[in-house]
């Protein structure tokens, strides 16, 4: 397959790096630029960050002679999207102080602030680590943010499994003390052992994710993960993970070799020891046989399928020392966020939130950030970011529910939340412009408004309760997951989209490119004439996802 | 040349001098040291006590004083050289021969630092009959008033009682030859057993034949604000396309604004006034509406100015500066008193200097200039300067006035001369002149350019030519400062400090300093910084990095630019 084996510039970057060091140091002193020196790109993503500049303002700021307006994006480590409120209090006021002042929560539970200068990091991730947070292997070619199931536990087991997210994000995370020294000035101690058996200094070919579901609820999206586990329940009773490998969602434009992929279920594992051997040793057969010359071909669905499937598992069984077991039986019934109130076995109560592409900020008619300071002013909860973008205000006691469902309706949540169409309840959009560096065309910026218009549609086809999965992003890689969607967009330049339909509700069938290269009027009418017919031919209970299959407009 | 000890020795009593002192020790060495016809002269002439002030902006009534000093000095006399901003105003009274050696500077005002004498001798209630005074005075008659301060000067110590025994000279900016001829005037004057009045009814002398500067007329190419949404600042980035303009890096511009046309209008409207009539104004007769826009002063009139309008117009007003407009908003024109009474006694519109930021050699046929809007409050509304607001209307193809105004002590040293550029804010502009210069010519001295501004991200003027400069080893080191920079050094000051060590090496091996920008605070700020690095890195005491300042000064090695 590859004739060219020559490693991508970043395998030496990363191995030359002395921990992921680089040059950072002498990055951060460079005067003349708000930018990081080329080499450190790479290296600053295993550190939680991406180095940005506002596209909007590119023109403008070049014809005034000014450089691009640099910033750095920094992601959190937050593994199963859990914070406390004193976590959320601090991520306010940092986003305050260093950013844009927006809390983006993202399709990974975990949040991202934008716009920090680069004088600015330091304090930040300082700030941070005050509060316990980091953003240690956020990004970057290595183990990402663990993803976890987020509704409310109903069982002992539930919680046990949420567990597991933080054990393994700790479990692979780099040995390096590189973020401790370059970002929060502490001095290197020189009897530690940086020696990294599982990264070594060449860390992975690519990005890794893992995400842990409960069936029958697939709110992760769990089978677009590299490693996907699947709880196994019985009784109440935790037995184990069904593993599922290769799933990755990234498509590149006029690429024949890409492909969006959702995992493929391998098998078994059961007991703490082995489940994290397991998981562990996914990573280290990915990481000796992943491709290492081309980036755009180097997770593990690719290596996966290159290997095959067969070939791939007795690696990872010789590499564990034990075999997996037969898959488990499980299904997976829904994929959204449980709205509004729920208990949890504990008789705790957990609010789910609505965050319009998971952007926390303050607007005229919603004061979410403000609502959300107030509510973690109270010390009364947790909070629990789902991989809709969506926030869980979690671990209330009976008897302080009062007081917050108080608080969410002096601010208008309560009312807010009843009045949303079922589509845009279940609509995601990614970053997109002005920041992404990738981005062809607008995601979050655009899709509240589509939605409107679509929503004008909804109305007169008397589909505004339908709760349609429907997801956007403004390029091909795939960062809202849009092709696990019902309806998805991917921008191919600025107001102008693919659309793929046919994906189920469940997350378990990816869905294919209907129509290309749609402006907003055809994107409009395209809706018009599937909503109409999904409305008048539709069978009980059929969602769009499937009726469009069963009428062949795109094939499953 | 002197052993070690006696070396030494000079240097200690030279650090006990002021700078004043020691210019003046210099002329009378070279005169002591010049010819033996010295001390003949000496004899021949009788004991006076001579005062030579000087008032300056830019170093040309200094240098010409210090020269005359000398002269003085050979031939015996103990002349006192004295700047009028040290100037003893209590010692005036007691003066016998005062030459007075003055530029006139911003709209025919006095140096700032002869503010309080040009002040002083205007108060009423005292008279120095006793005082034989000749005035020099220097200008540039591409200046609407030209010389106005030494003719003020002149008048009022005659109208002090003083007798003028050497007759008022006027010097264009080629002012050695007239000036020399002065000299001899007072030395011929003071050489006389008897001072010999000068007629006052003897018409001044003029420079022979002010070579008129050329004015040139330029056309747009671009006008740009350099900072980025956000910014607190607005700063003109313009670039005028003229051919075969006379300058060098280091010069200046000269641009002759338009008062805005929505002002002139009003005034019209309010005073009832034809603007198309053709009317006469100082020497020029051309519509009323053409001679508002584009030669009369009706902006921020000086205080006299708005008496006059007082006296005009039959009302009280206090001692004030202000717009013509505000004057007639508040205080009407009575009925009957026309407007042209009114503009007869304002001046004409004054030049304001920008610093060119481009050099011939790299920028064929273009000029450009970089300008910060002036924004002040006028009794709580804001308003922005005349010239900068006549910026805010420029239009790529408009037409645009300007003469060139050169700086001699403001040059490059040789191409293999390290240089060190302080330009913070506009400060800027000449030091991208310099910098072009060098790329294009290929210079192989080191460049080193410190600048600061509010904000990194949006006024960091030419950041992208810069970095390219930078990158290309043209701009050998850059030191910012910015409020939010991500070194966390927010001042010039400090950023200079911070680099004490390396800034003193580059002065040890030869380097030239340049400093352009703000007069106040900045220049101030920056200057004591920079002897606390020549002290600090130096090792020295606070006197002897004076000395070593003051040493640079005398090598032409410390030139600075400031408004
Ligand atoms: C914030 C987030 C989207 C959001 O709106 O929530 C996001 C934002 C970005 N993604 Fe993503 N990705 C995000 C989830 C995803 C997902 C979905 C998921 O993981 O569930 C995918 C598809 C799944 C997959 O990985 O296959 C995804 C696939 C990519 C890719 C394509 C990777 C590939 O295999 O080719 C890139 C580009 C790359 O890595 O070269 C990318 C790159 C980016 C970057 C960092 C752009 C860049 O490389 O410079 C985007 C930053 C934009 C910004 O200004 O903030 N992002 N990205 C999500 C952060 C998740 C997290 O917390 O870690
Ligand atoms: C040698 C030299 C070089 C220079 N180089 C540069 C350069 O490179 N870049 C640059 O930007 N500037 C430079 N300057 C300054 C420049 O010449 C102007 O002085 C400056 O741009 C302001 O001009 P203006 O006509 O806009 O303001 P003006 O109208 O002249 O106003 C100047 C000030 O007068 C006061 N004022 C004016 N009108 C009123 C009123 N009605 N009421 C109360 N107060 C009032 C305000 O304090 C105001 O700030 C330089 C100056 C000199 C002497
Ligand atoms: C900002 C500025 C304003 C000036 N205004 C006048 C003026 O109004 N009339 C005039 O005759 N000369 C004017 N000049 C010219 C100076 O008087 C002339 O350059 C003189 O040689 C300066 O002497 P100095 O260095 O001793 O100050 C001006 C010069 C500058 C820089
Ligand atoms: S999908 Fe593309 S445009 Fe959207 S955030 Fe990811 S990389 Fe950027």
């Amino acid at each position: 397959m590859q004739l060219d084996n020559k490693p991508s510039p970043i395998e030496k970057i990363k191995t030359a790096s002395d921990g992921l060091r680089g040059t950072l140091a002498e990055s951060l002193q460079d005067e003349i630029t708000g930018a990081v020196r080329e080499p450190d790109h790479a290296l600053i993503k295993f550190h939680g960050m991406y180095e940005q500049d506002d596209r909007d303002l590119r023109e403008e700021r070049a014809a005034k002679k000014l450089d691009k307006l640099y910033s750095f994006m920094i992601r959190l480590r937050i593994p199963g999207g859990l914070i406390t409120a004193d976590q959320w209090l601090a991520a306010h006021h940092i986003a305050g102080e260093y950013s844009t002042g927006v809390i983006k929560i993202t399709t990974r539970q975990t949040i991202q602030l934008h716009g920090i200068l680069k004088g600015q990091i330091k304090p930040t991730l300082k700030s941070f680590d005050k509060a316990k947070l980091d953003s240690i292997a956020a990004c970057g070619d290595v183990n990402r943010n663990v993803a976890c199931a987020s509704f409310a536990p109903q069982m002992a087991a539930h919680e046990q499994v949420q567990a597991f997210a933080d054990t393994i994000s700790r479990l692979l995370l780099p040995k390096t003390r590189a973020y401790y020294e370059v970002w929060l000035d502490e001095e290197k101690i020189e009897e530690y052992d940086e020696t990294d058996p599982l990264y070594q200094d060449r860390y992975l070919p690519r990005k890794f994710k893992i995400g842990i579901a409960i069936p029958p609820n697939n709110d992760v999206d769990v089978l677009t993960n590299d490693l996907g586990l699947i709880a196994i329940i019985e009784a109440g009773e935790l037995k184990g993970f069904n593993l599922a490998v290769g799933g990755g969602l990234s498509t590149t434009y006029g690429n024949a070799a890409t492909y969006a992929r959702l995992a493929t279920v391998i098998g078994f594992v059961s007991g703490e020891e082995n489940i994290l051997k397991a998981v562990y040793e996914v990573l280290t057969v990915q990481r000796d046989f992943g491709n290492r010359s081309d980036r755009k071909l180097a997770r593990l669905k690719y290596t996966l399928d290159n290997m095959g499937i067969a070939a791939f598992k007795a690696e990872l069984e010789k590499r564990c020392g034990f075999a997996l077991e037969p898959i488990q039986p499980y299904v997976f019934e829904e994929r959204q966020d449980v709205w509004g109130w729920q208990p949890d076995y504990k008789g705790r109560w957990h609010y789910t939130l609505f965050v319009e592409n998971g952007r926390v900020t303050d607007t005229e008619q919603l004061p979410l950030k403000t609502a959300l300071l107030e509510i973690a002013k109270t010390g009364k909860t947790n909070f629990r970011f789902t991989s809709n973008q969506n926030i869980i205000i979690c671990d209330v006691a009976e008897a302080d529910k009062p007081a917050i469902e108080a608080l969410l309706q002096q601010f208008n949540i309560t009312a807010q939340q009843q009045n949303l169409s079922g589509l845009r309840k279940n609509s995601m959009a990614c970053v997109a412009l002005p920041t992404c560096p990738l981005a062809l065309a607008e995601a979050q910026r655009y899709l509240p408004e589509l939605i409107s218009k679509a929503e004008a549609l909804l109305a007169k086809h008397e589909l505004l309760q339908e709760e349609i999965v429907l997801r956007m992003t403004g390029c091909p890689n795939g960062c809202g997951r849009p092709y696990a969607a019902e309806i998805g967009f991917t921008g191919t330049a600025a107001g102008e989209y693919n659309l793929y339909i046919g994906g189920d509700r469940q997350g378990q069938r990816l869905n294919s490119l209907y129509r290309e290269k749609l402006q907003e009027p055809a994107i409009l009418e395209a809706l018009d004439f599937l909503l109409g017919q999904y409305s008048q031919q539709r069978q009980p209970a059929e969602s769009f996802g499937d009726f469009a299959i069963r009428q062949q407009w795109v094939s499953a | 040349m002197l052993a070690e000890p006696r070396l030494k020795e000079l240097q200690n009593w030279v650090a006990s001098y002021s700078k004043e002192e020691l210019i003046w020790i210099n002329g009378y060495l070279s005169g002591l040291l010049a010819e033996t016809k010295t001390t003949t002269a000496a004899k021949n002439t009788v004991a006076k006590k001579v005062t030579i002030a000087y008032g300056t902006e830019t170093g040309n009534a200094q240098k010409l004083a210090t020269t005359l000093a000398a002269q003085i000095k050979k031939t015996g006399l103990p002349a006192k050289l004295v700047s009028l901003e040290q100037y003893r105003l209590a010692d005036f009274e007691k003066e016998e021969f005062f030459f007075a050696i003055i530029s006139t500077h911003g709209e025919g005002e006095p140096p700032i630092a002869a503010k309080k004498f040009y002040e002083h001798i205007h108060q009423n209630g005292f008279k120095v009959p006793q005082i034989k005074y000749g005035v020099l005075a220097l200008g540039d008659s591409s200046y609407p008033l030209f010389c106005k301060t030494g003719e003020e000067v002149d008048n009022q110590l005659q109208h002090l009682g003083g007798t003028r025994v050497v007759p008022l000279q006027k010097c264009d900016v080629d002012y050695e030859s007239p000036a020399a001829e002065w000299f001899n005037a007072v030395l011929q004057q003071l050489q006389q057993k008897e001072a010999v009045a000068t007629a006052p009814t003897v018409a001044p002398a003029i420079a022979k034949k002010p070579a008129t500067k050329k004015i040139y007329t330029g056309t747009i190419l671009t006008n740009i604000n350099l900072t980025a949404q956000g910014s607190t600042k607005k700063t003109y980035h313009i670039e005028i396309a003229a051919e075969a303009v006379d300058y060098q890096p280091g010069d200046s511009i000269a641009i002759i604004p338009e008062n805005d046309a929505a002002i002139v209008e009003e005034i019209l409207f309010r005073t009832q006034t034809d603007g198309a009539q053709t009317v006469q104004w100082k020497n020029e007769s051309a519509p009323l509406y053409s001679l508002l826009r584009e030669k009369i002063g009706i902006s921020y009139l000086t205080e006299k100015a708005v008496q006059q309008y007082a006296t005009i117009t039959q009302q009280t007003i206090a001692p004030q500066r202000a717009d013509l407009l505000h004057l007639l908003r508040q205080y009407p024109l009575p009925a009957g008193t026309p407007l042209l009474d009114v503009l007869a006694q304002l001046n004409p519109i004054a030049p304001r200097i920008y610093n060119i930021a481009t050099t011939p050699t790299a920028h064929a046929d273009e000029v450009h200039i970089i300008a910060l809007q002036d924004v002040f409050e006028v009794d709580g509304q804001q308003q922005t300067g005349l010239c900068t607001c006549y910026f805010e209307s420029l239009q790529e193809g408009d037409a645009i006035r300007f003469f060139v105004q050169p700086n001699k002590r403001f040059r490059l040293p040789a191409a293999d001369k390290d240089i060190i550029m302080i330009g913070p804010g506009t400060g800027i502009a000449p030091f991208r002149s310099f910098v072009a210069e060098r790329d294009a010519t290929g210079a192989t001295g080191r460049n080193w350019l410190f600048f600061a501004e509010t904000d990194f991200t949006t006024d960091f003027y030419y950041q992208t030519e810069w970095q390219a400069w930078f990158n290309t080893d043209v701009l050998t080191k850059i030191s910012l400062a910015f409020d939010n920079h991500h070194t966390g050094i927010t001042t010039i000051q400090d950023k200079i400090k911070e680099q004490a060590h390396t800034l003193f090496e580059w002065l040890q091996s030869g380097a030239f300093l340049y400093l352009c920008g703000q007069k106040d605070p900045m220049s101030k700020e920056v200057e004591a910084a920079l002897l606390e690095v020549i002290a600090q890195a130096g090792n020295m005491s606070a006197s002897d990095a004076q000395q070593y300042f003051e040493q640079l000064k005398n090598e032409g090695r410390y030139m600075k630019d400031v408004y």
